[in-house]
């Protein structure tokens, strides 16, 4: 019996897969990833919370979404570094002059040359450019090509096509027996009646279980007439300076 | 000699000819032959160890089993990695350690600083000898190779073992900034120089380090 295979910083994979859990990064310059991702490395890497003043040069390039800028951390320096997420599946994927959306909680790190905003759609964040970024996924993903409609929980992200929209399927639902059935459950439910529906050309990207990873902030966007926001008008939110670095609470961690 | 071998990647399948091995408590799933599960108290180090590991918080619920035939055991499904010794030393946290010979000897060993910022304590067990030992991770380990040149950092909460000469050192990057909420996530590493090899998980315990 061979033991596992022995890893060095020479032969680890040069911005690959170690395992279908771990993603090895050959570091040279730098690359955003999410706070707390990284597992292990080799050779000289620093890593800097965002809101730094060296890095606001590189943030306003490739950040567009300050809000949630406390999130994330730029690793800078030379190495290997070893990125992996509670033992879920992680892929990278290459954007070539491309758009992609996906889910907050799954993206894991992105190349500086990619740049990340906020997604019109709450709770997803939009990467823009050509890159490489790294993902994660509760089981390996499925790629399948619109027209198409996916359970909100399976969804990890989208690639070149609209956004979707939602769609109810539940013509047995109607009526006043439909109704009564709706809502207290008598004679069932499927529980599949609401779905994601896209159509367009692109690509959808799914997981294949229905357990949704934890999903970070985004941040708020613009209290300001005709933006979707994620917090309906009449709820209090703190007041917000255009551009603040989030919010003032999680500044100190409350 | 005890045979160790992976059925699956999540249990271990330990083939017996009379002889014995030392697995966690409670960890067997399925046996065919004649065996018999002993109870070792104070985890298998005699009295002395016993009382060891009831100061350093060390304890393991450990048992003899002792037949012949195949024994398999599993843990929560976690990812099961073999790993032998020459004569060398493991260091390994006793929650991630599933089963050793029962040539190896077992003990408690002082690691300063990298087990208080993860959590577990500031002692670690060690399993030295030669035989086969079986780990745990929360998901495929990665083995990583330490040499003088190429030194390695790891995150306290993917640590689960190393083996071989290697020292370690905490190093912090708290400042400032991780006072005001804008830490990196990063800020403790243990670095491991020297000749020998870490193990690590792709995943990551919840540690005092990982939230700042």
């Amino acid at each position: 019996m061979n033991g596992p295979v022995i890893h060095d910083a020479h032969t680890l994979p040069v911005d690959d897969n170690v395992n279908p859990y771990a993603f090895s990064v050959d570091l040279d310059g730098q690359w955003f990833l999410q706070k707390g991702k990284m597992i292990a490395y080799y050779g000289q890497i620093d890593f800097h919370g965002i809101g730094h003043g060296r890095l606001d040069r590189l943030i306003a390039h490739s950040f567009h979404s300050p809000l949630h800028a406390a999130d994330w951390v730029v690793a800078e320096g030379r190495g290997k570094m070893l990125l992996a997420d509670r033992s879920f599946d992680v892929n990278s994927f290459d954007l070539e002059d491309g758009n992609l959306t996906v889910r907050s909680g799954n993206l894991l790190a992105f190349q500086p040359s990619l740049s990340l905003k906020q997604s019109i759609v709450p709770g997803f964040l939009t990467l823009i450019g050509t890159g490489k970024f790294v993902a994660a996924s509760n089981g390996p993903v499925v790629f399948v090509e619109p027209p198409i409609r996916v359970d909100p929980q399976a969804l990890v992200g989208w690639a070149d096509c609209p956004s979707p929209c939602h769609h109810y399927d539940h013509q047995y639902l109607t009526g006043v027996l439909g109704g009564v059935r709706a809502f207290t459950g008598i004679g069932g439910t499927s529980g599949e009646e609401h779905q994601f529906e896209f159509v367009g050309a692109g690509t959808v990207l799914l997981q294949s279980t229905e357990q949704l990873m934890a999903e970070i902030a985004t941040g708020g966007v613009p209290q300001q007439a005709g933006v979707p926001s994620a917090t309906p008008p009449n709820q209090p939110s703190m007041p917000r300076m255009p551009g603040q670095l989030g919010d003032l609470q999680r500044r100190f961690g409350l | 000699m005890a045979q160790f071998r992976l059925q699956g990647s999540k249990v271990l399948a330990v083939d017996l000819s009379g002889d014995a091995v030392k697995a966690k408590n409670g960890a067997m799933v399925a046996y065919e032959g004649e065996m018999s599960f002993k109870k070792m108290t104070g985890g298998g180090d005699g009295l002395r160890g016993m009382v060891t590991r009831r100061l350093t918080g060390e304890q393991m619920e450990v048992m003899e089993v002792k037949g012949r035939g195949t024994c398999y055991f599993a843990d929560r499904a976690t990812e099961i990695n073999l790993v032998t010794l020459r004569g060398e030393t493991l260091y390994v946290e006793s929650s991630n350690l599933l089963c050793t010979d029962a040539a190896l000897r077992t003990g408690t060993s002082f690691t300063g600083l990298r087990g208080a910022s993860q959590g577990t304590g500031l002692f670690t067990t060690t399993v030295e000898g030669s035989g086969q030992a079986a780990i745990m991770s929360d998901g495929q380990a990665v083995v990583l190779r330490v040499t003088p040149s190429t030194p390695l950092q790891v995150d306290p909460g993917a640590y689960i073992a190393h083996t071989g000469r290697l020292k370690q050192h905490f190093q912090s990057g708290v400042n400032f900034r991780t006072f005001i909420g804008e830490g990196s996530g990063e800020a403790f590493q243990i670095r491991f120089e020297g000749e020998g090899l870490v193990y690590v998980q792709p995943s990551e315990r919840n540690t005092i380090g990982g939230d700042v």
